[in-house]
């Protein structure tokens, strides 16, 4: 077992490392020079030049990989072109505001989604199932950006019960979490339902039924428990698609989190900054896959004997 | 010394009280100012830092405008006025004596005296990297201790244009002090001489400011601002309405008719310091036929774009410079070469041009072709403008081939030594308020790309003999004559279609009162501004 944890872990390395690569390759492709952008409309080639030289951009990307490579070997994530101020420090302000959100509103996804799926397939093309299944259907076609806009309508306009957006009581919280909730509630939903349908047909829940146990502990204890590995690997995918959504999410509800650190860092072409915030968002991405590799483990006693 | 060298402070000043009772008498008791109250303030993003040595975008200046102090600055009149400064005198063609106001403090005690001034010249110079605003001005080398009180700002080269530079709100002094003790710090939390003081900054979340109390001028009626970020434009509509905001910068244009009729709301306006234009490569045949130029901007119907594209964001430019602009002279665009096809399709007849099979003009086997890049969203409407554009321009029979590209790549491009386009949308804003900035920078023929902003690739010795007479002297009436000469040559000479001249726009809340928009979007002056709630 801890050798499974400690094999992984190792192998977030090479990932870690190639990550960090696209990320300065892209922002070197990309157009857009951020000296030039920092300066604006106006600033003269002299100036320019000065301040590459300053931030080390007038070296080839080889030698800024492997500087920067140097560099966080020590935990430290260099300083953001456009602020001037320690990575370590934006990140550090950031990214309690992005956890929040993103814990909250897996929690929401995982247990609403999962009591829907359930009671739909419980009873299969009932009234609640076919309304549960329409509207994870507008679930997950609906752009987040477009909920949480409509969202605000509703609940901060029209019945002004909420609030606008930024952060400050649990109040501000209920939109942005429920917003970047709402299309994981509905693939958890589908998923679930599916899952613990098939595994209702299955031979040994008639057998269940069949020597008496009652129809709750068949659900509970037959049918979840081996619907729950589908079910949980979706719910792991989703703590990263959280993330990804977080970004947008956390724009339209003015939520001062990573996402919205990263999309700064995009339009300032802050490149040092945003190196930074893609590390954390992989190594979560990594913790988190590992946690759900671990949790198999648990659920099905097959898979760590295997491993 | 001569005469017009000294600024007529004191006349200003009586003239300015004299209508400044006249209109609160008209006013009247109902609008008696109301001292404290928080005013909320929705922008989309948070500011680099609050030191404009770092600093020079409107998110980060919103703030320091109201906390640190320039000598001298631009009303909303965009005249000059005292500040830190309570007169000045040209000493020389390269020296300018700054008597200082005595008994200034900043917010932490320190005194506010020549040695500061002189610090954050030493700074903003000769630090690694200079400041961001350094090479906003011009040939200024630095600042001279006269005495306490006095000091001298020193030019490597006679600069007319200094007035204006000195006034731009950047040259603000924050104190020696704080910046010394803070280091990094000091970039976040600004301790200035100004009618506000710096409270806290939540990164990404909110910035708050406070009135001072020991101000050396009229106090703030505000008790607190609050500027807060929320990125989206519906959003940021939506907090004006709920009264979670009082002020929005950057409102939604399509909401704007709406708010207009609503008497809860005013939507603020002052025309801006940019233009938003395209231009013409006069070393790229055929464009180097002053003719066919003119024809171009002819064919051009500017009413229609700005009526039923541009809508409310902006006004017809009358000059290449925007009239708040030190300078500025009405170029008669509309006497000159008005909309007229007709009018275009003949000149382009004179200048060899004859139309072919296809109606695409031609002359000698060549079809009239123009290779155009452009962007979109970097200035508003600036795709639809050159869309609706080269319609006009296929109507007279000119093909324009237009290229999208991201905002960065064409400002590159266009800068480059081999820029091989006839045409590019673009904007110019005259940071420093002073025509040099412009007229120097895009016309002056040692200017040309590489080397400067003279993307048009314009060479005329004689504009280039009046620019440089207007950036030597020091009399700003004589300035302002050369540089009326130099917008009726450019005018003739026809480098660019200019499209729209942008508007500021700031919406409140019907209840913020005695709030006055600035041209310069920077600008965003809150001492006199106080709420009626």
């Amino acid at each position: 077992m801890l050798i499974f944890v400690l094999r992984r872990l190792l192998l977030t390395i090479p990932v870690l490392l190639g990550v960090l690569f696209v990320v300065m390759l892209t922002m070197e492709l990309i157009p857009g020079d951020p000296v030039a952008l920092m300066l604006g409309d106006a600033a003269t080639k002299e100036t320019i030049a000065r301040f590459r030289e300053h931030l080390g951009l007038d070296r080839p990307l080889a030698v800024r990989y492997v500087r920067y490579l140097g560099q966080v070997v020590t935990g430290d994530l260099g300083r953001s072109i456009q602020q001037n101020r320690p990575v370590v420090d934006e990140l550090a302000e950031a990214w309690p505001a992005t956890v929040q959100l993103t814990v909250v509103a897996l929690a929401l996804a995982a247990l609403v989604g999962v009591a829907t799926g359930i009671v739909s397939a419980i009873w299969p093309n009932s009234l609640f199932d076919s309304l549960s299944r329409l509207s994870s259907l507008f679930g997950l076609s609906m752009p987040v950006f477009w909920t949480g806009l409509v969202l605000i309508v509703v609940f901060a306009f029209w019945l002004p019960l909420l609030p606008v957006g930024g952060v400050g009581s649990p109040a501000h919280l209920v939109l942005p979490a429920v917003t970047l909730a709402l299309p994981s509630i509905a693939m958890i939903a589908r998923m679930t339902r599916s899952s613990v349908l098939e595994v209702l047909r299955e031979d040994y829940v008639r057998t269940a039924r069949a020597k008496g146990v009652g129809e709750r502990f068949v659900v509970a204890k037959h049918a979840l428990r081996n619907a729950a590995i589908p079910i949980l690997t979706l719910v792991g995918l989703q703590a990263g698609q959280l993330m990804g959504g977080a970004v947008l999410t956390e724009t339209v509800f003015a939520w001062p989190g990573l996402g919205r650190l990263m999309v700064k860092a995009i339009f300032a072409r802050d490149y040092v900054l945003l190196q930074g915030a893609v590390l954390i968002f992989a190594m979560a991405f990594v913790v988190i896959n590992l946690i759900v590799d671990l949790s198999y483990g648990v659920l099905d006693p097959r898979v760590s004997r295997q491993g | 010394m001569r005469k017009w060298s000294r600024l007529p402070f004191p006349i200003r000043a009586v003239l300015a009280g004299i209508l400044a009772l006249g209109l609160v008498a008209l006013a009247g008791p109902a609008d008696a100012q109301k001292r404290g109250g928080t005013l909320t303030i929705v922008r989309p993003t948070d500011p680099v830092s609050l030191d404009p040595h770092t600093e020079t975008t409107a998110p980060g200046a919103w703030v320091y405008y109201n906390v640190l102090e320039p000598l001298i600055y631009l009303d909303e009149k965009m005249t000059i006025q005292p500040r830190l400064a309570t007169s000045y005198e040209v000493m020389s063609p390269t020296k300018v004596r700054f008597k200082l106001r005595p008994g200034v403090k900043f917010h932490d005690g320190t005194p506010f005296n020549a040695a500061a001034v002189k610090f954050t010249f030493d700074r903003a110079f000769k630090s690694t990297p200079p400041a961001r605003w350094a090479s906003l001005a011009g040939p200024i080398a630095g600042a001279e201790v006269v005495d306490d009180l006095t000091v001298d700002i020193v030019t490597k080269e006679p600069y007319g244009p200094i007035l204006r530079t000195m006034a731009m709100l950047y040259v603000s002094f924050p104190s020696p002090t704080a910046v010394q003790k803070l280091g990094d710090g000091a970039l976040r939390a600004p301790v200035g001489t100004g009618p506000f003081k710096f409270v806290e900054w939540k990164t990404n979340t909110q910035i708050v400011i406070e009135r001072n109390p020991d101000y050396w001028g009229e106090k703030a009626l505000l008790d607190r601002v609050v500027f807060k970020v929320v990125p989206e434009e519906g959003a940021r509509m939506i907090a004006l309405q709920t009264g979670d905001a009082d002020m929005v910068m950057f409102p939604s244009p399509a909401q704007l008719p709406t708010f207009r009729k609503d008497a809860k709301y005013v939507v603020h306006e002052a025309p801006g310091l940019r233009v938003v234009y395209i231009g013409f490569n006069t070393k790229l045949p055929p464009l180097d036929d002053v003719r066919v130029r003119q024809a171009l901007l002819q064919a051009v119907d500017r009413k229609a774009i700005i009526e039923n594209i541009v809508e409310g964001l902006g006004v017809a430019p009358k000059s290449y410079l925007s009239p708040g602009v030190f300078g500025y002279k009405d170029m008669q665009f509309d006497q000159l070469f008005p909309f007229d096809r007709a009018k275009a399709k003949a000149l382009l007849t004179q200048a060899g041009w004859t139309p072919g099979p296809d109606g695409i003009l031609q002359k000698g086997g060549q079809k009239l072709t123009l290779n155009w890049i452009a962007q979109r969203g970097r200035y508003p409407k600036d795709g639809e403008i050159t869309e609706a554009v080269q319609q006009m321009w296929k109507e007279i029979g000119v093909d324009a081939k237009v290229e999208f590209r991201e905002w960065a790549t064409v400002f590159n491009e266009s800068l480059q030594v081999d820029f091989a386009r006839h045409n590019w949308t673009f904007g110019w804003a005259t940071t420093n308020a002073d025509a040099d900035y412009s007229l120097f920078a895009q016309y002056h023929s040692t200017q040309v790309r590489p080397v400067g902003f003279n993307r048009t690739g314009y060479n005329n010795p004689k504009v280039d003999q009046l620019l440089e007479a207007a950036r030597r002297s020091l009399n700003q009436t004589e300035r302002e004559k050369l540089y009326g000469e130099v917008q009726d040559i450019l005018a003739k000479d026809t480098l660019w279609v200019p499209v729209y001249n942008t508007k500021e726009i700031v919406l409140t809340r019907s209840t913020v009162k005695g709030f006055v928009i600035h041209p310069v979007e920077y600008n965003l002056g809150l001492w006199k501004t106080w709420l009626d709630k």
